[in-house]
């Protein structure tokens, strides 16, 4: 009972702040409706009994992904009034999406007589019961018979890294000069200072 | 299986959260039109900053290299969250289970030694 509540509660949560992610004016305002649809995503896979994929949710997603998006929507100084000007040049392209997510929708709903709703079960009907909680399923499964998948994902992770650090670093050594710690430990006094007992009359010769 | 009684007390707290946050956003404005104290003018409401209307935007562009500190938050996040099935799960996937987190973990430390090479993580 209490479950199907929550369940309920979560799920229009999720679409309501969904519609208002891409309803409100404010960018910055859409990333905060956001916000609060992973927090309810969450919610949901608790009840599912996806446990651990309920608090990566929290700490990738919202932890994480949120605060670049905030960077992205702050960063690109967003100007509605221009963005509304390219409406019409834009509209048949808007157009196009917007049917590929209406079938989308129409397949989405047609699923509603797979069948009745099963909360708070661990397993599907495929899923291996190797483990006594959902974490330990979880790396059973991931570090033995997808191993090359997660390989794969930590190769497409360093990709990501350093393209990052390609396209947005830019060597700032022509503004200030860079402290050499190795040259600096180095020296010594017989190197950096020199004695010299000038003579009246004369110049020194360095 | 789960118990998803356990969870019972987060979602009495998330009930009571939202029930005082809701008093205390609502309260004040109840009252406020209750009491006759709510009379909005134009000036009122107007946007103000330290006496002067506000001259600009208030989102100014930053520097693209905070952009460049979340991406490596986010991919050293990911690997911290990988490391938590694996912690738990040694028993079932033995020696081949570690060495393959041992790949994982060299992987990105290629991509940490990059950036710290290139000096992406100096800041001047």
């Amino acid at each position: 009972m209490i479950q199907a509540i929550a369940f309920y509660l979560f799920a229009t949560m999720v679409i309501a702040s969904g519609v208002l992610t891409i309803m409100s004016r404010n960018p910055v305002h859409s990333v905060l409706w956001l916000i609060l649809a992973f927090f309810n995503a969450a919610g949901l896979m608790v009840l599912l009994g996806a446990e651990f994929i309920a608090m990566l949710l929290v700490v990738v997603y919202v932890g994480a992904v949120a605060v670049l998006f905030l960077f992205v929507v702050m960063m690109l100084d967003v100007d509605m009034a221009e963005l509304r000007a390219g409406f019409i040049k834009n509209f048949p392209l808007g157009i196009a999406i917007a049917l590929v997510l209406l079938a989308e929708l129409v397949l989405g709903i047609g699923a509603l007589g797979a069948g009745p709703l099963e909360l708070g079960t661990a397993s599907g009907a495929n899923a291996p019961n190797l483990a006594n909680s959902n974490i330990e399923n979880i790396g059973a499964l991931l570090y033995s018979k997808y191993i090359f998948v997660f390989e794969a994902a930590g190769l497409i992770l360093l990709v990501a890294m350093i393209g990052a650090i390609v396209l947005t670093h830019r060597d700032l050594k022509t503004t200030r000069g860079h402290q050499n710690i190795t040259k600096q430990v180095r020296r010594n006094p017989k190197e950096a200072t020199q004695m010299k007992q000038p003579t009246v009359g004369e110049g020194v010769e360095l | 299986m789960i118990d998803l009684g356990q969870y019972l007390p987060i979602l009495l707290f998330l009930g009571v959260a939202l029930a005082i946050s809701c008093v205390f956003v609502f309260l004040p404005m109840g009252v406020s039109r209750l009491t006759g104290t709510h009379n909005p003018t134009a000036e009122k409401l107007s946007e103000y900053e330290c006496g002067f209307p506000a001259f600009e935007e208030p989102r100014s562009q930053f520097d693209v290299r905070f952009y460049l500190v979340a991406i490596l938050f986010i991919i050293f996040d990911l690997e911290a969250a990988f490391l938590f099935p694996w912690a738990v799960s040694l028993d079932f996937t033995g020696w081949s289970g570690w060495t393959t987190m041992m790949i994982f973990i060299g992987e990105l430390a290629i991509g940490l030694i990059y950036a710290w090479k290139v000096g992406a993580l100096e800041w001047e």
